[in-house]
């Protein structure tokens, strides 16, 4: 199961929450799967789709899915630790570990050789921390949002490869403005 | 105290209520302040760059954010500012801490000092400059133009303006 397999099994788990998407093709996929205005995809600021996730989240009660990857999460490793002390109930990391970036070439990443994401994310403190396979993680994200009293940090573990694909099409102003339309800020549109 | 309580007390007034904090000895009333504070969220991050991120997510959520950092996080956030905060238009107010202004100790801090408001200008974030406590009166007007414009907005404060707030 490669990323688009993933998304494609998710897509239904993904249409009913708030999800911040991660950079390049993950946002591209996720777009041409299934296009919400729910979905906020990352058209810049690699390696901070937790953060975001994690504020939004904080400011609000609807349940949110941050979408990252393994080299996204290897950079900005530090905010394991902010949601491992700070992310409320409402809240879902969703590392899509590859063992690659993915974006760039399929270049390897350090998931690939020594280092164990689970093992970052419970030494920064996250509490529910699960390592599954690609066709685990149905179960294991309904789990966390059906959980009201904790936050989770989910690594589906699943094989690299790309689709061919275009960019997304949207401006980043119709991403946040039909993305806070569906929270209920934005009125005009 | 009174300073860190005016601009507080100014940042309030904007509607500022979420606020994260990369530690710095200038902010630390400030930080005693929000932590006390039961009408506002505060924690501190461990980094600039990703305190950019949560205080784009809390403006998505519909809170009107602040970053409390160093001079220093602006060099550390320069790609966060430019692709995510400004490239849709996110309203944040960065309450920087001025260090390597006159009245500084530490020699190292200056090499940012001298390039940190050219950053901020060729980033084209608006500043407001705080070397008197009497230019505090403009921080809630400023901190409001951020929501108007729909742009990052930096307030600079000064070493000797912070070092005698005790």
């Amino acid at each position: 199961m490669n990323r688009f397999d993933l998304l494609n099994k998710i897509q239904n788990i993904l249409k009913d929450n708030l999800v911040i998407c991660n950079i390049g093709l993950p946002s591209q996929e996720l777009y041409k799967i299934n296009d919400q205005p729910n979905f906020f995809y990352m058209l810049g600021s690699m390696g901070l789709s937790s953060s975001i996730g994690l504020g939004l989240a904080l400011s609000q009660n609807k349940h949110v899915i941050s979408i990252d990857g393994d080299g996204s999460v290897l950079m900005n490793m530090n905010t394991l630790a902010t949601i491992g002390n700070r992310a409320p109930s409402n809240y879902t990391l969703l590392i899509i570990d590859n063992g690659s970036y993915g974006s760039t070439g399929d270049q390897r990443t350090f998931t690939d050789e020594k280092t164990s994401l689970k093992d970052v994310a419970l030494g920064a403190g996250c509490k529910n921390v699960v390592e599954c396979s690609g066709e685990e993680t149905v179960n294991e994200l309904n789990k966390a949002i059906d959980d009201k009293d904790n936050s989770y940090v989910i690594i589906s573990k699943i094989n690299s490869g790309n689709v061919k694909i275009d960019p997304i099409p949207l401006h980043p102003i119709t991403i946040r403005d039909r993305f806070r339309k569906f929270i209920g800020i934005v009125k005009y549109l | 105290m009174k300073i860190s309580k005016k601009i507080i007390d100014n940042l309030k007034k904007s509607g500022v209520d979420f606020y994260l904090s990369v530690p710095c000895k200038l902010l630390a009333n400030m930080i005693d302040i929000l932590e006390k504070d039961k009408d506002v969220y505060y924690s501190a991050v461990p980094r600039e760059e990703e305190g950019m991120g949560i205080c784009a997510g809390a403006y998505l959520g519909n809170k009107f954010p602040c970053i409390m950092m160093q001079n220093t996080g602006i060099g550390n956030s320069v790609n966060a500012i430019v692709s995510l905060l400004q490239l849709y238009q996110m309203p944040v107010v960065f309450l920087i801490s001025y260090r390597g202004t006159p009245g500084e100790p530490v020699g190292a801090q200056g090499g940012m000092a001298k390039i940190t408001e050219d950053i901020l200008q060729t980033l084209r974030i608006p500043m407001l400059h705080c070397s008197s406590e009497k230019e505090l009166d403009k921080i809630s007007t400023f901190s409001k133009h951020a929501k108007v414009v729909e742009s990052p907005v930096a307030i600079l404060c000064d070493f000797n303006l912070m070092k005698d707030d005790k």
